[in-house]
């Protein structure tokens, strides 16, 4: 959280993912992120040697590698460089973003490489999150991150069949991002016309989830170049500012089931980030939006948070189709993390793809309206979130 | 009936007893319906280790229905089509217990369909068919030569291959000046195509002959690609996947907090800790009231009954990592407001599995439904202490 | 003063200080505490030290942990540490290295401009896992060196026989050297409780790892500890005797043992050496008063005293039989090898450093130490490597 002003500005230079899928059993750990690495380098227009710090992250527990950097060494470039490790579950994408732009513009680095990754098929997803519960107590209770209460809870705002079909709305525009993405893991191509079917069909995972609303499991590596500003100019034609990102965490039990409403961490982040930046109306700042959404539950519910709406605004933006591409405020032009969650990358997919729109650059998925102002968070642990702000210009920020 | 993929429906279920794997089917006893469009439908039943599969329209008391059409069946037994994408957009259906359905995946070994077998003449038009496209010209750098074929017998034939600039083209019939002529039977060159037997052994038993550059015809072997009959892939390099269960014990403090907590259960109480600064109560407690950041002193006995808040109906478990083992499903994580709690002072445990499609979450002015906690008749200060909540009446 | 080696005369006067030091003692097996309990003693202490509090505005916002998944056996296993160091709607990351590049990242972090004030925590049981080894035969990648059955323990061991070869180090200096920690650590009220050996019990050790002895290798230990930084112009509010840091750098070798030769020290002196240029450091010996190496082995006393320049390269015996641990007032808190969990290894140095330059270190307190270096290592044979330069 910004106290201060930012000592030098910190641009993404580079940009790199690779292909994410259910099994990339072709490449081992080390080989999966040098693919990621080598497209950024090859993005940025520089070599390894002009790096001089590597951050590394995933969730250690899924492939079972304890430190992890020491083996992937061989495929980070980080040899002979100054490195750091820094994981925080599902948020730690961001949060080696968030690292990666303090250490660059803290004068200690000035080209800073960040790696996310996971190779999700090397272990077992659902039970590795269950894992992070208290083996005392919660470890018995939770299944992975699976919860049916957002289902049931929206369903009691606002009826059922209006929740329910929101959910699917959004799910499927979700889908016909995915479709554009090249590098997406799932797109189904589903249609506007199935949403009965699929609502009927797709098995309950708990309550009113359903296999359909849910995330994938991917494997793949993302990768972001990041360089303090003289050297950001130098060696990039448009590099995307970091103008400031948040980090919020939440006590270790979840404490939400009673009647009384919670400020969530999303709502929290969003208003201390946008106050401190002057930004009072954000869903006319921002052109774009890259929204950690783990389901389409979730994704509808947070979309009143992130953008400190009220009521049913949040519903009517999907009904209204003004997320999809081509609308008023385009939601995960890269079809989100329902599409793709290479856990330890996925979050820094959600910067990546939002560094991508605002430069041009997302090919089929890019939004029509040129990109001034993005925004993109990530999500994890017990209701955590970090949010970003990136810019396209160095001046002119505010509204 | 249809192939799909080369493969009939009927195949995978009347290969079923052959590929059964009685251990996969332990404690299983039941009948798993499968509805085929456009093919039929098959019942297949499961007790005490054996099996039997029928295809029958009765597929009552089933305790899943498999709903899908005969390629995506097939496709998804082949590994040809992606299990996950078929479901998710609809194309597989599941009606019934999830859970259980998933448990017949260890019951068979998966089908492999038999390798087809072409005719002599099949497989000599495909062999020469398929020469262009196996020409290298990596290895062919430099080369202007004309290589023909004399195959002989009923299903033999003539062709020419024309190396120049890098290219190759055949063409049928032996050409003028041959850099090199190979000559055999029909049913020999199949067997040398197929690695069957070596060229060695053909020229030594007189049964294939060479005319003109010997050096160029050892070539061959690198200079066109090896076949591949219709249907196989070329060999790849193997991909090595390890597989491992890492498993490293531990031993977990319980500290003063948690640990007078979990004692207490022995004694069947339910403590909570609470906050000096805020009040809150917590369940479980632990050390500090996170939003005061002080440490929660105070301890208080509350419930044991109480109100349900919230449930989760969950029907997909977690497995144990290491046993592979899952709650039976469906099963109903729950949140009980215990008496003398208040607001989110909430209690995680498990609901009795035959009532929860009876009990009510509690809403707006209206409280969920009373609970009461069932203890364990044996207890060692754990969680499963309290066996389950179930309704008070 | 911290000099930015990249962009040289790029001279930023912008300090960080580490505001206060609050710590556990070491002990063979905290069964009575969780970790968070052990982490919470910690925090504690440095509210009551400080006064900082956790407002939003001018309190703690962000906190760097320090911990291991595997090790906790817990997935995010700094999830489990939220409510103790107060990052209950405040920012949290984890660094998942020795604790001691949290330092390095808690730095950065304040020069950012993100952060004012940073809370460092780091954690670790080593008593709650049946087996250090097995946790870390999972450092090396499934296909080819954990099968072979590498740890932690047997690669160390690998790079004692070739360091100890080249350097002269022998039997009777290792058995000084372990002495000597155990000696110191009974002076300092933090470290883990030993009893004390002889030279010829260490020299009769049962071999652990040849050559490595049990004696060699430090023990089994659990561990927390809490630090405060704050930028230059704030440290006054918690502390009046800030111990600024001058000079940080890590640095990564490469993997596959075949590939490094193992004596060389390349890693350390990468670090060491960009480490020295921000701070500023033309020769350490005369420059600096104290030294914190992180010797979890007993061999890598004398090979990281080498890599720091203490002693040129090859002549490790030479120094300690000419008495230089004492000179160069190296481990007087006992060092790694007499007890503290990896993971943080090199958070005990920083640690004790910060202590010998505030003057608190009571019966063991050196004088006129103006300068401490403090080293921590991550992975086996010092595959990664960090040096922080702290002054008063």
């Amino acid at each position: 959280m910004a106290q201060g002003k930012k000592n030098r500005n910190v641009g993404i230079i580079g940009i790199g993912q690779t292909h994410y899928s259910s099994h990339r059993e072709d490449v081992n750990q080390p080989e999966m992120i040098q693919e990621a690495v080598r497209l950024a380098l090859t993005d940025a227009g520089i070599s390894i040697q002009d790096v001089d710090c590597v951050v590394h992250g995933n969730m250690e527990l899924f492939e079972m590698i304890h430190q992890p950097d020491l083996w992937h060494v061989l495929g980070t470039g980080a040899y002979g460089k100054d490195s750091f490790r820094i994981t925080t579950g599902g948020t730690t994408g961001s949060t080696l973003v968030a690292a990666a732009d303090n250490l660059a513009a803290s004068g200690m680095y000035n080209v800073v490489l960040a790696i996310g990754f996971e190779k999700l098929q090397e272990g077992h997803t659902t039970g590795g999150i269950t894992n992070m519960a208290d083996a005392l107590w919660a470890k018995n209770l939770q299944t992975g991150a699976l919860t049916g209460h957002t289902a049931a809870r929206m369903i009691k705002e606002f009826g059922e069949d209006r929740a329910k079909r929101a959910a699917m709305t959004l799910r499927i525009i979700m889908d016909k991002h995915a479709c554009l993405n090249p590098n997406s893991h799932r797109a189904f191509g589903l249609e506007f016309g199935q949403m009965e079917s699929l609502m009927e069909t797709s098995p309950k995972l708990v309550g009113d989830l359903r296999l359909i609303h849910m995330c994938s499991q991917s494997d793949g590596a993302c990768a972001l170049i990041l360089a303090e500003e003289k050297r950001a100019k130098e060696i990039s034609k448009k590099p995307v500012w970091i103008r400031d990102h948040i980090t919020i965490h939440r006590e270790e039990s979840f404490n939400l089931f009673g009647l009384e409403p919670v400020e969530m961490t999303h709502r929290f982040a969003a208003r201390e980030l946008f106050a401190r930046n002057g930004i009072q109306n954000p869903l006319e700042y921002f052109d774009v939006f890259e929204m950690y959404d783990p389901s389409a539950w979730w994704g509808l519910e947070w979309l009143r948070d992130f953008f400190l709406l009220e009521g049913d605004e949040h519903l009517k933006l999907v009904e209204n189709k003004e997320v999809m591409i081509g609308g008023k405020i385009p939601m995960n032009p890269s079809g989100g993390v329902v599409a793709a969650n290479p856990i330890g990358a996925t979050a820094m997919v959600r910067v990546a793809e939002a560094a991508l729109q605002v430069r041009g650059d997302a090919g089929r998925h890019q939004i029509p309206k040129p990109v001034k102002h993005a925004l993109a968070s990530g999500f994890g642990g017990t209701m955590w979130t970090v949010l970003f702000l990136l810019e396209k210009e160095l001046t002119g920020w505010g509204e | 009936m249809s192939e799909y993929f080369g493969v009939k429906v009927d195949d995978l279920f009347n290969t079923m007893p052959d590929r059964f794997r009685p251990e996969g089917a332990e404690g299983v006893d039941a009948s798993f319906g499968y509805d085929i469009a456009g093919e039929g439908k098959w019942r297949l039943t499961v007790k005490d280790r054996k099996m039997k599969i029928e295809k029958t329209p009765d597929l009552s008391g089933c305790v899943t229905v498999t709903t899908t059409d005969g390629e995506t069946f097939v496709g998804i037994n082949l590994g040809k089509v992606d299990a996950m994408k078929a479901f998710s957009s609809g194309k597989f259906k599941v009606e019934g217990d999830f859970g259980a359905l998933a448990k017949t995946g260890k019951m068979f070994r998966k089908y492999v369909p038999p390798k087809r077998e072409l005719t002599p003449k099949e497989y000599i038009l495909d062999m020469f068919g398929t020469l262009e496209k196996r020409f290298q010209p990596a290895r062919a750098e430099g080369l202007d030569v004309s290589i023909g074929y004399d195959i002989g017998g009923q299903d033999g034939g003539k062709w020419t291959a024309i190396i120049q600039g890098g290219k190759c083209v055949v063409k049928e019939g032996l050409a003028e000046n041959l850099s090199v002529k190979l000559q055999a039977q029909a049913p020999d060159w199949v067997a040398l195509m197929m690695g069957k037997i070596d060229a060695l052994s053909l020229l030594s038993a007189g049964k294939a002959a060479i005319a003109g550059d010997a050096k160029l015809a050892l070539r061959l072997g690198e200079i066109f690609s090896p076949y591949t009959p219709p249907g196989e892939k070329a060999a790849e390099q193997e991909l090595i996947v390890l597989r491992k269960t890492i498993s490293v014990n531990q031993k977990f403090a319980t500290g003063p907090v948690m640990g007078k907590f979990l004692k207490a259960l022995k004694e069947k109480k339910i403590m909570a800790n609470q906050c000096p600064r805020c009040g809150r109560l917590q369940l479980p407690p632990r050390e500090v009231c996170a939003p005061c950041r002080v440490r929660a002193t105070e301890w208080k006995e509350v419930g044991p009954k109480g109100h349900l808040m919230v449930m989760d109906v969950v029907y997909y478990a977690s497995p144990d990592p290491l046993t592979g083992e899952t709650r039976e499903t469906p099963y109903g994580s729950i949140h009980v407001l215990l008496d003398g709690c208040k607001g989110h002072e909430t209690f995680w445990h498990l609901l009795r599995r035959d009532q929860i499609f009876r009990v009510k979450e509690a809403w707006g002015e209206e409280r969920g439904t009373r609970l009461r906690p069932v203890w364990a008749e044996h207890r060692t200060g754990n969680i499963h202490d309290i066996q389950y909540f179930e309704i008070d009446e | 003063m911290i000099r930015n080696p990249q962009s040289k005369g790029d001279v930023m006067s912008r300090r960080v200080a580490i505001c206060a030091v609050a710590q556990i003692k070491n002990e063979p097996d905290i069964w009575y505490k969780r970790f968070q309990g052990m982490v919470l003693d910690c925090v504690e202490q440095i509210l009551k030290q400080t006064g900082v509090t956790f407002d939003l505005k001018k309190g703690i916002r962000n906190v760097v942990t320090c911990s291991d998944d595997v090790f906790d056996a817990r997935t995010i296993s700094d999830n489990a540490l939220t409510d103790v160091v107060g990052a209950h709607y405040r920012g949290e990351e984890k660094m998942a290295q020795d604790g001691i590049n949290g330092l390095g990242y808690a730095m950065a972090c304040i020069l950012s401009g993100h952060d004012e004030v940073v809370l460092l925590a780091g954690h670790c049981k080593e008593s709650q896992s049946e087996s250090r080894r097995m946790c870390t035969n999972l450092a090396f990648d499934p296909f080819y060196c954990r099968p072979l059955g590498m740890d932690f323990t047997n690669v160390n061991a690998l790079q004692a026989r070739v360091y100890q070869a080249k350097s002269g180090i022998r039997e009777e200096h290792l058995a000084k050297i372990v002495v000597r920690s155990r000696k110191n650590g009974a002076r300092n009220p933090f470290a883990r409780e030993n009893r004390t050996v002889t030279e010829g019990e260490v020299m009769k050790s049962p071999m652990l790892a040849d050559p490595v002895r049990e004696l060699h290798h430090y023990p089994a230990t659990d561990w927390a500890v809490a630090f405060l930084l704050s930028n230059e112009e704030r440290a006054k509010e918690f502390t009046d005797r800030p111990v600024w840091i001058s000079g940080f750098a890590n640095c990564m070798d490469t993997y596959f043992l075949g590939d490094k030769d193992l004596a060389s020290n390349f890693s350390l002196k990468q670090a060491a050496g960009k480490a020295y240029q921000m701070a500023g450091i033309k020769d350490p010996r005369k420059e600096i008063n104290l030294f914190e190496l992180n010797d979890a082995v007993a061999y890598q006393l004398p090979m990281w005293a080498e890599g720091v320049g203490l002693c040129e390269e090859g002549k490790g015996g030479r120094w300690i039989d000419e008495g230089w641990m004492e000179k160069h007032r190296v481990n007087l808190s006992g060092g790694m090898l007499n007890g503290n969990p990896v993971m943080i290894g090199g958070l005990a140095r920083a640690a004790e450093a910060v202590i010998q330059l505030r003057g608190e270190a009571g019966s063991r307190q050196e004088d006129g130490v103006r300068r401490a270096l403090a080293h921590g290592t991550t992975g086996a044979a010092g595959q990664h490597q960090a040096v922080i330069i702290l002054e008063k």
